[in-house]
């Protein structure tokens, strides 16, 4: 037998493979394992059981949550397609005026911190809101926004940006020429768009609908602010597990199972049936943009820049609202500090706690994910899909779940990490690396492999040429990753509030509680640092960003 | 500078043999190429040598050391890639001085030896100079001006060509055999082009599906072709069918069309064997009425079907009886006076007819 021989070039994707394997098996897979476990076996581990699903699945409580993460998922996926397909159409083939600031304003949602959206709401249409207690006092009756209603649309304010930004890119690589070909042979427009145009999209927009699904599956903030007893699959799992009264982890883990059933199998679907299936028809000839008669075109523009700025509204009240006086719950209409002096007496160790914990773990992801994206890009086989698969995976695992997992794991026996800050780096790190592995392998796909073919031939190792010459030919990609890590990090709330522990609270977790209490004031004023610690960085750093990386967040 | 060996190199993709149990000994100082069409395993090959792909079986030598199993950054290679594959972050005496960098040579050597290399490529006080500044001709300089200048062993070229526009791969062609004669560089060159090949190497392999097929010097791979493979590959040719009528000790009869001719036999060749007869357009010529064909000459009667002026050259379709055709160019002659429909006839040498049995098929 030939003895066990490493070719020289397979080294270093083999090393880094083998690192990145062992991060996500010890911080990723065996967790999800522990929950997984947690939910079949008996509470003190020893044997196997179904009782916990027949106990959870016989209450109609939790039947009734898995019922509603669905259908509020659906109906949020069909509502931002419907919203953000006119806007693709309008934004890939109108002359909207300032349609670049118009681009960019559209991706903001996506670095927004979606519960500070769904506190906004609250504050402005909820119960004791501004906007209804104006109109009650005007006599009109004002529907509830509880629930269903609030939670789609905060939702739909938030994630339209997933359909957009792959539409817009779906659109303008439709060859023109397709389209010029349907009306050589008789088709109106309006029939050339139905029949050519929107099938050739259709493959973007569904699967921007399906990454839809899978945020609003996964995420916590909004239902958590917004759901009152409404009964949503992620908050129930945390609810379960925290357990003001008693603990409840077997059927937290019941919940937390089905929740990664529910997101991986949608995840499947999207990149196996969906993403893989665009019909890139090699945009040789930009299609020219369409003119319209003048009260069309106004409609038009009036439409798009509606949509843009109205789901930014609820971020533009929030910092409106901070500079106003809160006495307990109670607005009072007069300029006041008072609630940026209130967070910073009382919640500066949780803002440099944001910052450091962002910081390190946008580092360690981009540390992971740089080299492991490059290994995608560049080598082909059945072990580095199975890497491709299991560094998407967290895209599809809720925070919630992912940090139960996590506090399961390293609770007791050789590595105990609850309670501290690693955990909470750890638990940020998986969660972000699905958008830096594929960030950076987007970039190395556009570096010509024979450049580092050429280092490596006159005479510089394959290390020292990634170091020395890919990196730096990726580092505005770089840079740009780990400015969106980190913004996005910062207002990471699903995954801290299982972990965080006394010394270790975020900015999040105080706004969270914030909520939860009557301290609206200091909830306002920490969701209007959020707002700015997400767009500063990303005013800055605008011109290294590409709008559409921005998907994988 | 040194020889390069390869003895049973064995290379696949998934199921696909990319290159077959080639052996192979490439001589100090040759200029030699591969050739072939598009997955014939040149590539493959070239790639082998450099450490870019894997042996599967087989060994490479540079000199007498063997390379197979070093990484390529150790094996002392120049090579020049399809694409240039300058460094785009790095100015032209950045690039030029990458690999010295690597060697740590001190700093002064480096800019005399960039210098030096720059001259050598005709881009002097180019250096400063980024990449995206320069057109495709300069930057294949810059990147010959690079794998030389650290003074490689070996220096290989993957289609270095094929990215310039007509006129410039000629003069870069003759550029760069100019430079490998001057520098006596061992050097192995990668092309489809056969005119390329011919133009350039000392000697040349015709490869097709992982195999040599022919090696040989250009003038024995063009007029002497080992296979109907290379004859077709190799330029234009006439590939005539041939029946053996009758074999006669040394001698066949083979027959074309209606016309019987006697040629040395093949020495398997029975009766009823069927051949290929292959004859490069150039090798035929008219014969005028009243002139007599040469001795050593071979005799066809065709039907003009169309004649084609290209400046330095004409081309003439023709027909042979049974309606097969016949490719013949003349260079620098007056139009034949034939119209389409005339009968002619046409000879050549029997030296410049290759005779191929036809695969059993």
């Amino acid at each position: 037998m030939r003895p066990l021989y490493l070719a020289p070039l397979a080294r270093l994707p083999v090393a880094i493979g083998a690192i990145a394997f062992l991060f996500l098996g010890v911080f990723l897979v065996y967790p999800l394992w522990c929950v997984l476990s947690a939910s079949v076996l008996t509470a003190d581990g020893s044997a196997f059981t179904l009782q916990n699903y027949a106990r959870v699945l016989s209450r109609t409580y939790y039947r009734a949550s898995i019922f509603n993460s669905l259908t509020i998922g659906a109906v949020a996926s069909l509502t931002t397609t419907l919203i953000a397909l006119p806007l693709a159409f309008g934004i890939a083939r109108l002359e909207i005026r300032g349609k670049l600031v118009l681009i960019g304003l559209a991706a903001l949602p996506l670095i927004l911190p979606s519960f500070v959206g769904a506190y906004a709401l609250l504050l402005l249409f909820g119960r004791s809101g501004l906007v209804t207690q104006t109109l009650n006092a005007w006599g009109i009756p004002i529907g509830s926004i509880y629930g269903t209603p609030g939670i789609v649309l905060v939702y739909t304010m938030t994630l339209y940006p997933y359909v957009l930004l792959p539409t817009v890119a779906g659109l303008k690589a439709v060859d023109r020429s397709v389209e010029e070909a349907a009306e050589s042979l008789g088709s109106t427009p309006a029939r050339t768009f139905r029949t050519v145009t929107l099938p050739l999209v259709a493959p973007s927009v569904l699967s921007g609908a399906l990454l839809v699904l899978i945020e609003t599956l996964e995420n916590f903030g909004v239902p958590a602010v917004l759901a009152e007893d409404k009964t949503i699959l992620a908050v129930e799992a945390y609810k379960l597990f925290i357990g003001e009264t008693a603990t409840n982890p077997g059927a937290a883990a019941v919940l937390g199972s089905l929740l990664i059933a529910l997101t991986a199998l949608i995840l499947l679907i999207q990149r196996r049936y969906v993403a893989g299936r665009s019909f890139a028809t090699g945009a040789r000839s930009i299609p020219p943009p369409i003119r319209l008669t003048a009260p069309w075109h106004t409609l038009a523009t009036l439409y798009c820049w509606g949509v843009v700025l109205l789901a930014l509204v609820p971020f533009f009240a929030i910092l409106t609202l901070s500079f106003l006086e809160f006495r307990g719950p109670v607005l009072h209409r007069a300029f006041s500090l008072g609630n940026y002096a209130e967070l910073w007496s009382t919640a500066r160790g949780p803002l440099a706690n944001t910052l450091i914990l962002a910081s390190l773990a946008a580092g360690l992801a981009a540390l992971i994910g740089v080299p492991v994206g490059w290994v995608l890009a560049r080598t082909r086989s059945s072990l580095t899909s199975v890497l491709d698969v299991l560094s998407t995976l967290p895209f599809a695992i809720a925070g919630t779940v992912l940090a139960i997992g996590l506090v399961i794991a390293f609770n007791s026996g050789g590595l105990v990490l609850t309670g501290g800050w690693l955990i909470i780096i750890i638990a940020y790190t998986v969660r972000k690396l699905p958008f830096t592995v594929r960030a950076s392998s987007a970039i190395v796909h556009q570096i010509d492999p024979s450049l580092e073919e050429a280092s490596v031939s006159l005479g510089v190792s394959p290390l020292v040429t990634f170091l020395r010459l890919t990196v730096p030919l990726m580092l505005g990609g770089i840079v740009s990753g780990l400015v969106l890590t980190w913004v996005t990090l910062a207002s990471e709330l699903s995954s801290t509030v299982v972990l965080y522990s006394g010394p270790w609270r975020t900015l999040t977790v105080v706004m969270f509680q914030a909520v939860e209490g009557t301290g609206a004031g200091v909830a306002v004023a920490a969701a209007s640092v959020l707002i700015g610690i997400a767009l500063i960085p990303v005013v800055i750093a605008y011109r290294l960003l590409r709008a559409n990386e921005l998907s994988m967040l | 500078m040194s020889s390069i060996a390869i003895e049973g190199a064995r290379r696949s993709f998934a199921s696909v043999l990319a290159v077959r149990d080639i052996t192979l000994k490439i001589e100090d100082g040759e200029f030699f190429t591969l050739l072939g069409p598009s997955g014939c395993g040149k590539t493959t090959l070239l790639r082998l040598i450099a450490g870019f792909a894997e042996l599967e079986a087989g060994r490479i030598s540079f000199g007498d050391t063997r390379i197979d199993r070093l990484p390529p950054h150790r094996r002392n290679i120049g090579m020049v890639f399809q694409n240039y594959a300058i460094f785009p972050n790095l100015t032209v005496a950045g690039n030029v001085a990458y690999g010295l960098k690597a060697r740590h040579v001190a700093r002064a050597d480096v800019s005399r030896r960039v210098e030096e290399a720059l001259a050598l490529v005709r881009l002097i006080g180019l250096g400063e100079r980024w990449p995206h500044q320069l057109s495709g001709g300069q930057l294949q300089r810059v990147a010959i001006a690079r794998a030389l200048v650290i003074r490689p062993e070996v220096l290989l070229l993957d289609e270095p060509l094929s990215n310039l526009d007509a006129r410039l791969r000629v003069d870069m062609r003759g550029e760069i055999r100019h430079l490998q004669q001057r520098l006596g560089i061992t050097t192995v060159y990668v092309t489809h082009d056969q005119e390329e090949a011919l133009a350039v190497s000392q000697r040349i392999a015709v490869m097709e599906a992982g195999r040599i097929e022919q090696l040989g010097s250009p003038e024995d791979v063009y007029r002497q072709p080992a296979s109907l493979f290379v004859a077709r590959f190799m330029g234009t040719t006439n590939v005539l069918a041939g029946i053996v009528a009758a074999r006669d000790g040394e001698r066949m009869h083979v027959r074309i069309a209606t016309t019987t001719i006697s040629l040395p036999a093949l020495h398997d060749a029975r009766d009823g064997d069927r051949l290929h007869l292959c004859v490069r357009p150039e090798a035929l010529r008219i014969v005028r009425n009243g002139e007599g064909t040469k001795d050593g000459e071979i005799a066809l009667t065709a039907t003009m079907a169309n004649c084609e002026f290209i400046g330095p050259l004409i081309r003439l379709d023709l027909a042979l009886s049974d309606g097969s055709p016949l490719k013949l160019a003349m260079l620098d002659r007056p139009l034949p006076p034939a119209a389409a429909g005339d009968r002619i006839t046409v000879a050549f040498p029997l030296d410049r007819l290759s005779i191929f049995p036809q695969a059993a098929t």
